[in-house]
């Protein structure tokens, strides 16, 4: 059903651009045949495209590894959750785009810098999930696994990890949104990025062509929506199925 | 059969919890439990009954004394034992059959060969038809089933059940009684069961231990040598229910006492 919004919202934008209500502000169908010119004519939308899903995949399935790592060993651990958790709040305050110059000195200009901006997005969201998750698996349910003979690596599979996907699942969606804000951003000052949706923004600031930034908004928008869904499938699937949460 | 042989012998047990202010749940406690006994632990709630099936399990350590099961000292959780615990603590994520499975699976039975274990251990328990239910489904009473199959499914030496029975309504418990004795007389494992219900101490023990209040230690042993499956409204019964009663009684108000002291400080 998340089509209705749209029904709604394009006709009212249609009139108010036509109308020149707003200046500046392009009509949807202006952006649409913009869409259809880059998309089939040019044919560079899906480079665009594929550059920044690229970066996201990676930069994502890093932020996805590492934070599970590490936000395991945090909550299982009191002299690991000591030191690192302190580090932890420190570090989350800093806005991800706060790193780009950083990173743009020590990982050059290109892809490099883009993942790692897309890893420090999700990394701290997920971590903090996974803590909080390993945190209120049911000591019972542990023991339960303990006393069948579960070995340290079972216990994480087959009891630690389903256990904490109520929290991680949540983490993982906030962390999908802030890895794509990141992306975004750090496409736009990596100057060796040819590629990237927030590259395609960006260098049409310099010829103006004020459709073209709103095709990129757009996209970024329906792409986060998109992902998003497909997170909210998979909590279906889960952790909704099992009972473990009701429906959102 | 190997009556009155000695499969677990508690010695000296002393436990206490450390924290805000440290409370010693459990001290000088001693108890031996012969092969294929029906154990009932009975006691005021904060006796530290629970506390003792935990470290029966080796999911704790005693603070000091020792626990042996078959003479070899108990160091950690392994499944020679199987445990049913109080909040059923099944896993959401698997379904009847593979919680069951679960424990097959980790000694390295084929996938197979577990389902069909499990399978059997289901029909014992009369959940046949769910086994591909996920646990939030059930009710009360069948997740317990579940609990109890899956501590039986791989065969351990000892079964320990940690109250139940304790968070289901009276009706489902009784039955749940009458089934679990049932289940016993065909395994004849050795149990070691916690309640604070005196009837089902009296039904399914052949020995209960009353506990003292905190700390925890034994009071009275009363035997239990009515045949089965017994009937609750027997004169025997009900004289064996008078008797447990006797012992627990002064121990409920000490521990009432100890909760006002501890409500009121």
């Amino acid at each position: 059903m998340f089509i209705l919004p749209f029904i709604v919202v394009i006709p009212i934008w249609e009139i108010i651009s036509q109308l020149e209500l707003i200046a500046h502000l392009p009509p949807p169908s202006l952006i649409f045949s913009k869409f259809i010119f880059l998309a089939f004519e040019e044919g560079v939308l899906a480079q665009h495209l594929i550059g920044s899903v690229y970066r996201l995949l990676i930069g994502y399935i890093l932020a996805v590894s590492f934070g599970i790592f590490l936000g395991t060993i945090v909550g299982l651990n009191k002299l690991i959750s000591d030191t690192i958790t302190p580090l932890l709040s420190l570090l989350i305050s800093i806005p991800t785009i706060a790193w780009v110059p950083v990173l743009l000195i020590t990982l050059g200009l290109g892809d490099e810098t883009v993942i790692a901006a897309v890893f420090l997005g999700g990394f701290f969201a997920i971590t903090y999930s996974v803590i909080h998750g390993i945190r209120t698996v049911n000591k019972n349910l542990i023991n339960a696994g303990k006393i069948v003979g579960a070995g340290k690596y079972k216990l994480f599979e087959s009891v630690l990890l389903p256990g904490s996907l109520v929290s991680l699942i949540p983490g993982l969606r906030l962390a999908i949104g802030y890895s794509w804000r990141a992306l975004v951003g750090a496409e736009m000052l990596a100057a060796m990025v040819r590629w990237g949706v927030g590259k395609m923004i960006f260098t049409s600031r310099m010829s103006n062509v004020i459709e073209t930034m709103f095709l990129g908004l757009l996209i970024i928008g329906i792409a986060g929506l998109l992902l998003d869904r497909l997170l909210l499938f998979i909590e279906n699937k889960t952790v909704v199925k099992w009972g473990m949460v009701t429906e959102g | 059969m190997k009556k009155n042989q000695e499969k677990i012998k508690i010695h000296n047990i002393k436990k206490t919890f450390e924290g805000g202010n440290k409370v010693v749940a459990l001290e000088n406690l001693n108890i031996n439990i012969n092969e294929n006994e029906f154990a009932v632990i009975l006691g005021p709630s904060g006796c530290g009954k629970s506390t003792l099936l935990y470290l029966l399990a080796g999911f704790e350590k005693p603070t000091s004394g020792k626990i042996y099961l078959d003479g070899k000292l108990i160091k950690k959780p392994s499944p020679n034992r199987g445990f049913v615990f109080q909040d059923f603590a099944l896993y959401p994520w698997k379904t009847v059959l593979k919680n069951i499975a679960f424990g097959l699976e980790l000694k390295g039975i084929s996938k197979k060969d577990s389902a069909n274990k499990s399978m059997d251990y289901i029909k014992m328990v009369g959940l046949e038809g769910f086994e591909h239910a996920y646990p939030h489904t059930l009710s009360g009473g069948m997740k317990q089933r579940v609990g109890i199959a899956r501590a039986l499914v791989y065969d351990p030496e000892v079964l320990l059940m940690d109250e139940p029975f304790g968070a289901l309504d009276a009706q489902t418990r009784k039955q749940m009684q009458i089934e679990l004795e049932k289940i016993w007389e065909k395994t004849k494992k050795t149990v070691v069961f916690v309640t604070h219900s005196v009837i089902e101490a009296a039904y399914l023990a052949d020995k209960v231990f009353v506990m003292t209040a905190r700390p925890g230690k034994v009071k009275g042993i009363v035997g239990v040598n009515l045949p089965r499956p017994r009937d609750y409204t027997d004169d025997n019964f009900l004289k064996v229910r008078g008797k447990i009663l006797n012992l627990l009684e002064s121990e409920v108000e000490k521990s009432m006492q100890q909760k006002q002291e501890i409500e009121t400080t």
